[in-house]
Parts: C-alpha cells; sequence; structure tokens
C-alpha cells in the first residue's frame, strides 16, 4: 500500500472511527455471549437507549452554542408528572398526555431560556438551580410519594408499530427531526454559528438570545419527551426518577462526538452516544460481570472510547493540513 | 390525610403503648434525613416527627436532598444551634460515622436511623437486620420454587441488587445467598441485576437479563418498589401470572409497601421481607430522649429490628403486622 492509499484508509477510518468503535464493542460482547448480537437484543439495546437518546438529542442542541443544561434529569421527573395529574385528574388521554408533558417541559426550558438570556446569569448556574427548583417542585406535588399513572399509559409504553417498540420509533422521529433542523434549516445553521463564535453571529444579524432560547426550550422538551417515553414502559414515577441522569445524557452527547465547547456535534452523536453506553452497559450483563467491577468497566471504555475520538480527531486534523512539498 | 392519620395512630401506638421515654422537660431534636424518595422514608419521617411534636417536643427538620456532605453542615448547623439530641437517616454508611463522630464530639446525643453507619460502636443505631430479613424471604421463595419444580434440574434464581453503597442494600443481597446455600444442590449460581435503587436502570439491566436468561424459577428484589418495573418486563413475556397460573415466576421482595401488599394478596408475588417501621421509629426515639434525660451525651447502642417475612403462608395471620399493609387497608393506593 503506498503512502497515499495508506492516508485514505487512515482517513476512511478516522471519519467513521466511532461508529468502528461501536461495532468493536458489539462484536467483543457478541463473540463472549452469541445471544447479545440477537435480534432481541440489539432491539432492547436501541429501546434502553431511547430514553437517554432523546434527551441527548436535545443536550446536543445546547452543547452546540457551547452551553450547558444541568436540569435535564429534574425535567425529565416533573414533565411526566405533571402530565400524570392531567390523565388521571382530568381525564386527558395519552396522547394529550404526551402532550402536556412536552408543553410542561418547554415551559422548564423557558424558564432557564430567560434566566441565560435575559438575566444573562451563566448557564451552569442557572440549570443547577433549577434542577434543584424542579425537583422540588415535584416532591411538593407529590409529598415525595410515587405517582401511579392511569393503566392506559402502559399499553401505550409497551405497544408496538409494525413490530417497532413506540419508543425506538420516538427516538428514531426525534433523531431525525434534529437532523433536518440541524442540517437543513436557518435556525441549525445560526445554532452552529453561535457555538463557533457568539460575537461574530451577533455581528452577522443572528439574534443570539432568541437562537439560545430556542435551544434551552427544544432540550427541556425533548427530555420531558424522554422522561414520559420511560414512564409509560412502567406507569409509575418514583421521586427520584432521573437524578443524575443529566450525566448520563450529556456523555451520550459527548461520546458521540459532541463538543463541549461548542460549534460541533450532530443529532446522530447523541444516537451513536446514547446506543454505545446502552450497549456497553447490556453487555456487561450479559457477560456477567461483577456487580462491584461494572461500572468501573463501563466508566473505563467510555474514556478509551472517547479517548480515540480524540486520537481520531486529531489524526483527521492532520489529514486536512496541506503540505507544500509532496513527503 | 388518611394516611396521615395512620401513621399519626402507628407513631401515637408506639409513643403510648411501648413507652417512649419522655424528658421532665421539652427537648429541642435535629431531625437530619437524606431525601424522601419511597413510601418507607416518608412513613418513618412522618412517624418520628409527628410523634415528638405530639409529646411536646421541638423538631428541626433538615434534608440533605441525597448529599452525604450538605448532610453533615447541616447536623454542624443544629449543633450550633444547640439542640438536645439529633436524629439522622444517612445518606450512607461511611458518611455516617462521621456525622456520628461530629455530633459526640460536641456532647450531643445523636441516634441513626434504619441505614447504619459502617462503625457500629458509636451513637444510638437502630437498624434492620437486612440480611435476615431478606434470608427469610427468600427461604420461603426457595421453598416455593423448589416444591413447584419440573423435573430435577437445578433451578436459576435472580436478584436484583440495590445500590452498592448501600449498607442495607448489601445486607439484603447477603441475605439473599444465605438462603440459597441452604440449596446447594437446588439452585444454579443466581443471576446479578444492577438497579442503583432505580427504575429506569433496573429496567433497562433487568430486560436485558431476562433476555439472556429467559428460564428463570426465582426472582427477588431488593427492594419493593421496582415491582412495576418488573412487571413491565415480565408482562410481555408471559411471566407476570399469579399463583398456580402458567408463567409465574416465584418472586418476592423486601421493604413491605403498600404495592407489594397488594401483589401478595393477588398472588403475583410469594413472599416480602417486612422492616418493622414503628418498632424502629419507637426505639429510636425512646433511646435519644432517654439520654437526653439522663444526661449521657455520647449513648452508644445497637438496637436491631429483626423483621419478618410476609409470605403466602403468613398473609392472613400477620397482614397488619406490615406497615405496608396497614396503609393500603386506608385506601394508600387509592389516592
Amino acid at each position: 500500500m503506498n503512502g497515499s492509499a495508506r492516508d485514505r484508509a487512515t482517513a476512511v477510518l478516522a471519519r467513521h472511527g466511532t461508529l468502528l468503535l461501536f461495532l468493536l464493542i458489539i462484536f467483543v460482547f457478541g463473540t463472549q455471549v452469541p445471544a447479545f448480537i440477537g435480534p432481541e437484543n440489539l432491539g432492547n439495546i436501541i429501546k434502553q437507549a431511547s430514553f437517554i437518546g432523546i434527551a441527548a438529542v436535545g443536550m446536543v442542541f445546547v452543547l452546540l452554542t457551547a452551553g450547558i443544561d444541568l436540569s435535564v434529569g429534574s425535567v425529565m421527573y416533573l414533565g411526566p408528572l405533571i402530565a400524570g395529574f392531567a390523565m388521571r385528574d382530568y381525564g386527558v388521554g395519552v396522547a394529550g398526555g404526551l402532550v402536556v408533558a412536552v408543553a410542561a417541559g418547554a415551559v422548564m426550558g423557558s424558564i432557564n431560556a430567560f434566566l441565560i438570556v435575559v438575566l444573562k446569569v451563566v448557564p451552569f448556574i442557572v440549570t443547577l438551580s433549577t434542577l434543584f427548583f424542579f425537583r422540588g417542585f415535584g416532591a411538593y406535588l407529590t409529598s415525595s410519594r410515587q405517582f401511579d399513572f392511569p393503566e392506559e399509559i402502559r399499553t401505550f409504553g409497551l405497544s408496538s408499530v409494525l413490530g417497532v417498540p413506540t419508543p425506538i420509533l420516538f427516538f428514531a422521529v426525534v433523531a431525525l427531526g434534529a437532523h433536518v433542523v440541524l442540517s437543513r434549516t436557518a435556525f441549525g445553521r445560526q445554532v452552529y454559528a453561535i457555538g463557533n463564535d457568539e460575537a461574530a453571529a451577533a455581528k452577522a444579524g443572528i439574534r443570539v438570545g432568541r437562537v439560545k432560547a430556542g435551544v434551552y426550550v427544544t432540550c427541556s422538551s425533548l427530555a420531558a419527551l424522554a422522561g414520559f417515553v420511560l414512564i409509560a414502559q412502567i406507569g409509575r414515577l418514583d421521586t427520584g426518577f432521573g437524578e443524575g441522569r443529566e450525566f448520563d445524557v450529556i456523555a451520550a452527547a459527548v461520546l458521540g462526538g459532541a463538543s463541549l465547547f461548542g460549534g460541533v456535534g450532530t443529532a446522530f452523536s447523541a444516537v451513536i452516544g446514547a446506543t454505545m453506553i446502552q450497549a456497553v452497559k447490556i453487555g456487561l450483563v450479559f457477560t456477567g460481570i461483577n456487580l462491584y467491577l461494572q461500572p468501573m468497566l463501563q466508566g473505563l471504555i467510555i474514556f478509551a472510547a472517547v479517548f480515540l475520538d480524540s486520537l481520531r480527531a486529531s489524526r483527521l486534523e492532520m489529514l486536512r493540513r496541506r503540505f507544500i512539498r509532496p513527503r | 390525610m388518611k394516611r396521615i392519620s395512620t401513621l399519626i395512630a402507628g407513631a401515637a401506638f408506639a409513643t403510648a403503648g411501648l413507652g417512649i421515654a419522655t424528658p421532665a422537660s421539652a427537648a429541642t431534636i435535629c431531625f437530619a434525613f437524606q431525601d424522601l424518595e419511597t413510601e418507607f422514608w416518608v412513613a418513618g419521617h412522618t412517624a418520628i416527627t409527628r410523634t415528638l411534636e405530639e409529646a411536646g417536643h421541638t423538631v428541626i427538620e433538615r434534608n440533605a436532598n441525597e448529599d452525604a456532605n450538605r448532610q453533615l453542615e447541616q447536623v454542624r448547623d443544629c449543633i450550633a444551634q444547640g439542640v438536645d439530641g439529633i436524629i439522622i437517616i444517612p445518606q450512607d454508611g461511611e458518611s455516617a460515622v462521621t456525622i456520628v463522630n461530629e455530633a459526640q464530639d460536641n456532647d450531643v446525643p445523636i441516634a441513626v436511623f434504619n441505614r447504619p453507619p459502617s462503625d457500629l460502636s458509636k451513637g444510638i443505631v437502630v437498624v434492620a437486620d437486612n440480611a435476615s430479613i431478606a434470608s427469610q424471604a427468600v427461604d420461603f421463595l426457595a421453598k416455593e420454587a423448589i416444591a413447584s419444580r419440573d423435573g430435577d434440574g437445578k433451578l436459576t434464581p435472580m436478584i436484583i441488587v440495590g445500590d452498592l453503597g448501600d449498607p442495607n442494600a448489601v445486607g439484603r443481597k447477603d441475605g439473599f445467598y444465605a438462603a440459597l446455600e441452604n440449596y446447594p444442590d437446588d439452585f444454579n449460581t443466581p443471576i446479578e441485576v444492577a438497579s442503583d435503587w432505580d427504575a429506569a436502570t433496573a429496567l433497562a439491566n433487568l430486560e436485558a437479563a431476562v433476555t439472556a436468561n429467559p428460564d428463570i424459577d426465582l426472582l427477588f428484589t431488593s427492594s419493593d418498589f421496582l415491582f412495576p418495573t418488573i412487571r413491565s418486563v415480565f408482562e410481555p413475556r408471559g411471566m407476570w401470572a399469579k399463583r398456580g397460573e402458567e408463567g409465574h415466576v416465584v418472586m418476592g421482595g423486601l421493604d413491605g409497601d403498600a404495592t407489594a401488599c397488594q401483589l401478595l394478596k393477588d398472588g403475583y408475588i410469594d413472599s416480602t421481607g417486612v422492616q418493622d417501621l414503628y418498632f424502629e421509629a419507637e426505639a429510636a426515639l425512646s433511646a435519644i430522649l432517654a439520654a437526653i434525660e439522663a444526661g449521657e451525651a455520647q449513648p452508644n447502642e445497637v438496637i436491631e429490628d429483626p423483621g419478618f417475612a410476609l409470605t403466602s403462608a403468613n398473609l392472613a395471620e400477620r397482614e397488619m403486622d406490615m406497615w405496608g399493609c396497614v396503609l393500603l387497608s386506608e385506601g394508600f393506593l387509592d389516592q
């Protein structure tokens, strides 16, 4: 293989490194336990990844603007809870409940957006505060009791369309919709522009505040939808639901290639990241690894994935350089 | 309101019937709890605060929202306010040791409710014997599974484990294994499923575990609050069935909550280990108030709740000994 062919091969490997790593993880666990790569389990991986994945798609919007939203775990709890009250006390159906949950998420996102855009408080502090506020409000509404949803929500949560489980359908629709918004609309281009250089974006006439508000509303709406999709499978909401999930959501987005510094990432980043994390978790269950070792192995694998991804990024950067003299 | 009145009644029963020591003058008690996320913690919190207030004591409540460092600061704040005694529900066993030492160094008697410190030698420690309670519940499940076995093959048990940073979860896991060790020829190596006390984690891991091992004969969940999660995994697979019906998996849990009581009555589960909540609350209050009365600044005592297993066999006799069944009888699940 001459130098040029090797460079091309390296470029292909580098461009698709994350996907290849994902396939490697599937392959390694599959060789350990063949049932891991069975269609039922692969479907389970995507279904269980949908909870974090839907929220991670929303988080990608925020990360693209170099922001952060730490309140998603609490929104995952409070959004479905408000929907549950609407369903139980006002006879709203499942579809109506879903709309209420997303609307509640949008309201929570608007609160974050108001504090960040209008009052100019940094997103980390705002969303850390609302993390406690939203959860505390939910605990107040329920007096810390679990909330039982009407039975029909489980029928919805466990249903499937043409053999595809409902959570996977929601995940797919959200990911595709987000991809279209980010890659085919003016709003999407403005999100990237703000993440790359906010001052330059403002000078170019982009209404930075409005776009930023939009990403926080999107993030919270999708977090509430994610919570509703998961709760629809269980039928009961506990006070601890969603707690600490903000870190899983951020990890999924970053693992898929989104940058914490803004401007880099796609909707599919979140899909790949969330599915990869879930594949690792389920792989550890399949292989029967000691429970004390599982968190450590998860941490190591995720670190290795991000580390390899950073190597991949630097390699890509090197390949893109133009050389005056042939090497 | 019915639930609260039940808890007040339970607490009042504990105060009057079981003879809580009450100091001659009203005391100020700091009650610092880690959070109120399950029926058990809510019921325990209510029993303690109501009983103290009914007896004329002042209660300073502090919620740490699952932050051990915050709880330590809250306890320091209570000490600075000059409280007469402290009752804590700690976040974990390690932080409990630090908080107990902090209180004792400042000559304030302290009692630890239900979640034991990793060092039991200091403070008043009221703790359920989780290993023993789990063992009682699992022993019944093992006998049921063996009795309903088809053929001579070994049975496959599964355990949903709690957060392994929580001593209660570790005790329950130990009790599960201890019970199965009595039947070495009847059970395969148990399958462990992590839950981290989180329904979403339990859902994902249990679904994976059941896909990998579809022929489970016995399931024990380390907490009753996960039964709705188990149902959502088992039901589509035809494994959520009543005793005597095709597909029934011998199943049990631990806590003794209202849902478990209902499921036991309906026949979906076979046993649950029960922590005697009212005994534990009464024991913590009695001990701390007695220490205050005696002027004892560093009382050290371990009070163990032996608990029991409510099973399909003793349900009729012992139903109302379980706090969850008391709540259920008051319409807790209908509210």
